[in-house]
């Protein structure tokens, strides 16, 4: 009886035993996979952030799942949900350069939209302009409403926007068109006020 | 042209729907009763010996830099 007692005792210590013994040998298992999951997510980079917020954020919110499980020691059940999630993590950078593209290509029709309007319009703009500031130069006196300081500030405006549209042609035949059209739109802003300056009606 | 030239007359111009062909942000200017091209260009000039320029801009539509009619639309450059 004793004896049966005693082997009852030394299997409940080896079952135990072993039960720790598989324990411990999945803890560092699941420990990686959770690091080989953050660490996709980091190769991501910020594109993903910026481009893809909804994928990166299910991805970090199964990371946080699993390790609440990896400090309930719950490595078998780390294990058997990582390799799903590290997919998806792998997945990340290529999902966000993929989305990026799109944006950038969606950018790109934009400005291209936008500069055959401003190509379409600055030029008339600004011939108009320097037009009138030439005649205005050749006056020998102001008309009413026009000051010389106005006057002097409006054609600096017309010979800013002038340089400014050169530069933005420039731009749009290295093919940069973000640049192209931001600086129309700066030529825009000056030929406009100038116009208001001088009392010329915008069409 | 000296500078009194024969202000426009009230009659109509002669193709009162006709707009000369100019882009966007050609400037015109609507001539009134008693306007002459130098009073014009004191106007938005200034200087009304500038006038000489608006009639130059205006020759599809102005034979003569004295005749201009009431309603009629100048470019002005």
């Amino acid at each position: 009886m004793k004896l049966k007692s005693s082997f009852a005792g030394f299997l409940t210590f080896v079952l135990a035993a072993a039960l720790l013994a598989g324990c411990a040998n999945q803890k560092e298992p699941a420990q990686k996979a959770i690091a080989d999951i953050e660490a996709a997510v980091a190769a991501a980079g910020p594109d993903a952030m910026q481009y893809i917020p909804d994928q990166v954020e299910a991805v970090t919110t199964q990371v946080a799942d699993l390790k609440s499980r990896f400090d309930q020691k719950d490595y078998k059940g780390v294990l058997a949900a990582a390799p799903a999630v590290l997919t998806q993590a792998q997945g990340l950078s290529a999902a966000a350069a993929s989305a990026k593209q799109a944006a950038d290509a969606a950018a790109l029709e934009a400005f291209n939209a936008e500069w055959t309007t401003l190509a379409a319009d600055v030029p008339a703009q600004l011939a108009a302009v320097t037009k009138r500031v030439e005649m205005l130069s050749k006056s020998k006196k102001l008309p009413k409403g026009l000051d010389a300081a106005a006057f002097e500030a409006a054609k600096a405006g017309t010979d800013d926007a002038t340089t400014l549209w050169s530069q933005a042609m420039t731009a749009q035949a290295a093919g940069n068109m973000e640049q192209a059209v931001t600086t129309a739109r700066q030529v825009k802003e000056k030929l406009n006020a100038a116009m208001a300056s001088l009392g010329m009606s915008t069409g | 042209m000296p500078e009194k030239t024969p202000p426009a007359t009230g009659a109509p111009p002669e193709q009162p729907d006709a707009v000369p062909a100019g882009d966007a942000y050609t400037q015109w200017y609507e001539v009134k009763k008693g306007d002459t091209l130098w009073k014009i260009a004191t106007e938005v000039y200034g200087d009304g010996s500038l006038y000489p320029d608006i009639f130059k801009a205006n020759q599809d539509t102005l034979s003569d830099p004295d005749k201009i009619q009431v309603g009629q639309k100048l470019r002005i450059p």
